[in-house]
């Protein structure tokens, strides 16, 4: 194999559209722990339902959007559901409590759509003018990867308006700061985290829906995934989106590079990233700063 | 009036740990003694697990790191090195201080969420490691194989190929380590690990180095999880790669949380219950996982306590009732 400047190229264009659906998981996965404190375990769950949601809503309607949109829409109303009636009677006790749940969560729900639509794998088909990839002087971009990034962007642009120009953002910013003192001028907090866990699940069935067209949507396809979530977070600092957003950027790379130069180690060098960063900064990249 | 209580409680305690081994001297006798050795394997890793869980008040969402690295050291070193069954439990033991060590350097000081994430991700580093770049050592996805013929030569001959010689081995060991732990945990360190669960700052407060006491208690999690983990590969004669995998770690946490995470014999009440339904009604069931969710939610919606935990709270309640009526009258 010849290592030329196209090939690098090439394989930080790849670890870019790879970063940038860890950002989106990344990103539900720290709006959910900032508002709720809890630690979703069944992130990589929800962006399993997402994948399903999307394969399911394109072969009924044919169109790749709408797949999007529903898969939005319908792991939030899930998410929606769950926080409610699961997560909610665990307020005030101990924190560990939800964490464990999930993950219960998270087995029975991988089990039942493994009995509804069995373990083989799903394609969700492209639009025509996502397929094919452009060629510029030697490099090889496919189109949906370069798709994927720009999505990513207006996501977080659309996130970034949200959170510092409109009212909810603000005040959910505010309940992820100080709980107590936005309930005590009259807000329905327990609405406001109900929500939150719904936005964030939510970003977790996009990126499962955008990722469907990759990989086939699976119902294992979401235990790796919650891990490898758990360590981008970790590594851009837990409760930071600026973080999760860095920490994804930095994941994306190291799985590309590292695959392409040895590929027995990529799924191990995500770890040893964590453990290094995390020796040389122990709060992880951004700490605490940048919170939501 | 609470010295009293205390020894009382010491000696209900005692009579737990005696009962408790008295009931894994039969209990090949009644049920399968495969099964019957898993529960005591799986007991004494639940049991090292709650160390953490139960009594320290820290989960480790990767607690199959310990078992899977005890199994696999025990295993190569057996296999590879030619060392005596005693040998290579004793190399299970080290390596889960070592990787106890290790985690706890980078990871105690931290939140319980970050040391939960941080410690599956280790977990999920190792199940990676044995699966593929270590595949030369581990056999990857086939696990250890090709192990020679397993016999004990020290204090006497055993061979450890028929169960009921296995099983009183595992039993002697199993055994040794629950007095152990149980004697770890009424010593004034145990009682610390306890104050820390209950109500860290102020156990700070109180001048006692908290960091080193959590990470000495994740040294003796490990400990014994490895050294269950070792045991496992005796037991079987081969080296799963299933005892890496995330789901073990997800069990071992059920399994705790099903007999009670806050009582002494709580998580191998758990295992046996667990195992022994798994053993009965698994080939029924396609959807075992599904249960297995499901059962997790319910436990830690309704009864967060656990099988014994529920029931020592409903006895305690009717005794301090009876109490009440005596002390009227």
């Amino acid at each position: 194999m010849e290592i030329n400047a196209s090939l690098l190229i090439n394989q930080m264009l790849f670890g870019l559209a790879l970063g940038a659906v860890y950002i989106l998981m990344a990103c539900g996965l720290t709006i959910i722990f900032g508002l709720l404190d809890v630690v979703n375990f069944a992130h990589g769950t929800f962006y399993m339902l997402g994948a399903f949601a999307a394969f399911v809503a394109v072969s009924l309607f044919g169109n790749f959007w709408i797949g999007l949109a529903s898969a939005i829409i319908i792991v939030g109303l899930i998410g929606w559901v769950t926080e409610t009636f699961l997560i909610k009677p665990l307020y005030g006790k101990d924190p560990l409590y939800p964490l464990m749940l999930t993950f219960g969560f998270s087995l029975a729900v991988t089990d039942l759509m493994r009995g509804i639509f069995g373990t083989v794998g799903r394609i969700v088909p492209l639009p025509q003018f996502f397929t094919g990839s452009i060629i510029w002087e030697g490099i090889f971009i496919p189109k949906y990867r370069i798709f994927i990034i720009f999505l990513t962007l207006a996501v977080l642009i659309f996130l970034w308006y949200f959170f510092k120009k409109t009212n909810l953002g603000m005040i959910i910013r505010a309940a992820t700061r100080d709980s107590l003192m936005v309930r005590t001028l009259g807000i329905d907090v327990p609405r406001i985290w109900t929500f939150g866990f719904a936005l964030g699940v939510g970003l977790a069935g996009l990126a499962g829906a955008v990722n469907s067209s990759i990989q086939s949507a699976l119902p294992d396809m979401g235990v790796e995934i919650t891990v490898e979530c758990f360590v981008v977070v970790v590594i851009g600092g837990l409760g930071s989106l600026g973080g999760a957003i860095l920490g994804g950027l930095i994941i994306g790379q190291v799985i590309s590079f590292v695959s392409l130069f040895a590929s027995d180690w990529s799924n191990v060098a995500i770890f040893i990233t964590m453990l290094l960063i995390l020796l040389v900064r122990t709060r992880g990249l951004f700490g605490e700063a940048g919170r939501l | 009036m609470a010295e009293k209580e205390k020894t009382s409680n010491t000696r209900s305690g005692n009579r737990i740990v005696w009962i408790t081994l008295l009931f894994f001297l039969v209990i090949p006798h009644i049920i399968s003694i495969p099964l019957a050795t898993e529960i005591m394997i799986y007991g004494l890793f639940a049991m090292g697990f709650n160390l953490l869980l139960g009594y320290t008040g820290i989960l480790s969402f990767g607690h199959a790191a310990y078992f899977g690295i005890g199994c696999y050291g025990c295993g190569i070193a057996v296999r590879d090195f030619g060392f005596s069954i005693w040998e290579g439990l004793l190399v299970s033991i080290i390596l889960g201080i070592l990787l106890a060590s290790i985690i706890g350097a980078i990871s105690i000081k931290k939140k319980g969420v970050y040391f939960a994430m941080i410690s599956m991700a280790v977990a999920q580093m190792l199940y990676f490691l044995a699966l593929s770049p270590l595949k030369k050592w581990t056999g990857g996805e086939d696990g250890l194989k090709f192990i020679p013929k397993l016999s004990l030569q020290f204090p006497f001959q055993v061979d450890l190929q028929s169960p009921f010689p296995l099983y009183y081995f595992v039993y002697f060991v199993v055994g040794l380590s629950i007095l152990a732990i149980w004697r770890i945990l009424n010593s004034p360190f145990g009682r610390l690990l306890q104050a820390i669960r209950e109500n860290e700052e102020r156990t700070i407060a109180s001048g006692y180095n908290v960091t080193m006491a959590k990470f000495v208690s994740l040294v003796f999690s490990g400990l014994f999880s490895a050294l269950a983990g070792g045991l496992f590969f005796v037991y079987l004669g081969y080296g799963p790669l299933t005892t890496l995998f995330w789901l073990t770690s997800g069990t071992i946490l059920l399994m705790t949380i099903l007999g009670g995470m806050h009582t002494f014999i709580g998580p191998v009440v758990g295992v046996a219950v667990f195992l022994f339904a798994q053993n009965k009604f698994s080939w029924i069931m396609d959807r075992w996982q599904l249960v297995v969710g499901v059962l997790f939610i319910a436990l830690i919606l309704i009864f967060p306590e656990g099988i014994v935990g529920t029931i020592k709270s409903k006895y305690l309640a009717r005794r301090t009732q009876s109490q009440e009526i005596e002390e009227a009258e």
